[in-house]
């Protein structure tokens, strides 16, 4: 019995490794990759580890966002850090709205009785199903004739629409969780239905709040077919944006290219990893109970 | 029903504080989901092209009808199937693998189940860069293993040809996907009781058996799920072909999410763009619709 335990456990252990390998293994190549000089990266055999760690290509992104032009780096490396920051701020304000609007349209969903109440839930889930490209093209028509087009504004706005239904239902589903009891004391003590939001529902829920916070900045900082059709100067471009300009020029530096790459997950996967579980929450939670 | 809480005299009615809560969320959704819908019905409508403007008309289900008539049409939506098929496929089959091992206990579970998120959270134009560079045809790691290993005699250019285009721009497209798959499926094997399982062994059943008898029929819900919601995403791909292939080499990775784009914002013929956009909303719809009939039958929602 102690053989067969222990059998049972190398085969776990061989099988665990390799998920471990194809799961974080491309991912450091590419950190590693970062971190080379570009004569380095050309190799046969690849340099498997960087020697020596060089930051050359992180001292770019830096220069070309300060000096422009006069830095001499190659053009998507000085527009990158403003993107980045467009990024962080598209990701974070559809973060905070969406939480807000959406904890307050979860509310009756989750908690009142009306006509009607089925077809809105099912209504606002729907709109998710219709395809973003069929919308991209009124979106795109509609946003060029009023001026809204390369603001980062619109794609906070368009953001927020594509992120709400997921957020309402993840909190409608998080707020049936909290105990009815509580919610009837705070009524019989005379508090109106807003005092029971803000008093009673808001501060129990907060780790589904965090959740629907975080997954909402972890889509929004990786959308990309918005961000490409409603951008037109750096002003407006998100870090996906600058990230697919160096992806499609061939006569970039391989390792500024990566850098970028590198750089723009950084949030994302900080979050993801920082917050794992409220993100694992969040995501079954959100796709399994009604 | 809440009956005898409310005092009607003081309280506004329920269905009235419901929309009083829910309009904010529900303006947003509508001014950019379903008044563009309309638009995009509109638009498909009507001959529609940025090119020569003042030309615009009615014209009926003309777009839609030289679209089912043009190869342009079907010879993309075969790629689409194909890319659709293969990557659902090696999705759940790889995220069906993980969720039965995490679903081991044994040390080191937790972090090996976090560490799935890595995948997840990367953007979908990064994966695609990393792909690429994992791919180079002069420099790749991937080109350098295989043939450090033996496996191939010189570097190969795997995106500069059928098959083998399709089969890598799978891979990599299903690599941020099947952290997600893999744990709505561990989510699915925990809420199957462990005791079924004992008596299986009691009565003499095999791994192979119990996974077959056991495991696969009462997973079967979330595996609809998974599928569904797989395939949902798999048609509409476009982000990784944008970078990756840019739907070559020589249209053999053009999906309809490609042609859409390239339709509507290079020719700018938007009539033509929003009427193949319909199409393939219409058939996603009606994919998800049939598998959901087939597939999900025994779950009660």
């Amino acid at each position: 019995m102690k053989q067969r335990a222990r059998i049972r456990l190398a085969v776990i252990y061989i099988a665990a490794a390799l998920v471990l390998l194809g799961t974080v293994g491309p991912f450091l190549w590419l950190v590693s990759s970062s971190f080379q000089y570009e004569r380095q990266l050309l190799n046969r055999p690849p340099q498997w580890l960087p020697n020596p760690i060089v930051l050359d290509s992180y001292r770019e992104i830096f220069e070309g966002a300060v000096l422009g032009e006069a830095s001499g780096v190659p053009y998507q490396s000085r527009i990158f850090l403003r993107s980045f920051a467009n990024s962080f701020f598209v990701a974070g304000s559809v973060a905070v709205i969406a939480v807000l609007a959406g904890a307050y349209a979860a509310y009756p969903l989750a908690r009142l009785q009306f006509r009607g109440r089925s077809t809105l839930l099912f209504g606002i889930l729907a709109s998710r199903l219709i395809p973003a490209l069929s919308l991209a093209i009124p979106i795109v028509l509609v946003a060029t004739q009023i001026g809204m087009s390369d603001k980062i504004v619109t794609l906070v706005f368009i953001n927020l629409s594509f992120i709400l239904p997921y957020v309402i239902w993840l909190l409608q589903s998080y707020f049936k969780t909290i105990p009815l009891e509580l919610e009837d004391a705070g009524r019989i003590d005379g508090c109106s239905r807003l005092q029971v939001v803000h008093k009673i529902i808001l501060p129990l829920s907060l780790p589904g709040l965090t959740s629907a916070g975080i997954l909402a900045f972890l889509l929004t900082w990786g959308e990309f077919l918005f961000a490409l059709l409603l951008s037109e100067t750096p002003a407006s471009y998100t870090s996906t944006v600058v990230v697919s300009l160096f992806a499609t020029d061939v006569d970039v530096n391989f390792v500024s290219i990566i850098t970028a790459g590198v750089l723009s997950v950084i949030p994302p996967i900080g979050f993801a990893l920082i917050f794992q579980r409220y993100i694992i929450s969040g995501l079954l939670s959100g796709s399994l109970k009604g | 029903m809440q009956i005898g809480r409310e005092t009607p005299r003081k309280e506004m009615s329920q269905g009235l504080l419901a929309l009083f809560f829910s309009a904010p969320a529900v303006l947003v959704i509508a001014a950019t989901i379903l008044a563009p819908f309309g638009l995009a019905v509109f638009l498909s409508l009507h001959k529609w092209n940025l090119k020569r403007p003042g030309r615009e008309r009615f014209i009926g289900l003309e777009n839609y009808t030289d679209w089912l008539t043009d190869s342009d049409f079907w010879e993309p939506l075969r790629t689409t199937a194909l890319f659709a098929i293969l990557a659902v496929a090696l999705i759940v089959i790889v995220a069906l693998l993980i969720s039965l091992l995490l679903n081991e206990k044994f040390p080191g579970r937790g972090i090996l189940r976090a560490l799935l998120l890595v995948p997840w959270a990367i953007p979908s134009v990064v994966n695609a860069l990393l792909w690429k560079w994992l791919l180079n045809p002069q420099y790749g790691l991937l080109n350098a293993v295989f043939f450090e290993l033996g496996i191939i005699t010189e570097y190969q250019n795997v995106l500069g040809s059928m098959p083998s285009v399709m089969i890598w721009l799978v891979i990599a497209y299903s690599w941020i996907h099947i952290p997600l798959a893999t744990l709505l499926l561990l989510s699915g094997l925990q809420t199957i009781p462990g005791d079924i399982y004992e008596s299986a062994i009691v009565d003499g059943a095999g791994v192979w058996q119990r996974f077959a008898h056991i495991t696969l029929p009462l997973l079967r819900p979330m595996l609809s799920i998974v599928i569904i919601f797989e395939m949902i995403f798999a048609l509409k791909v476009f982000d990784i072909i944008f970078v990756l292939t840019a739907g070559g080499p020589a249209n053999a990775t053009n999906v309809l999410g490609w042609t859409i784009y390239t339709e509507t914002f290079k020719k700018l013929d938007f009539g033509a763009g929003s009427s193949i956009a319909m199409l393939l909303g219409g058939i996603t719809l009606a994919l998800a619709i049939l598998f959901y009939v087939f597939l999900d039958k025994g779950v009660e929602q």
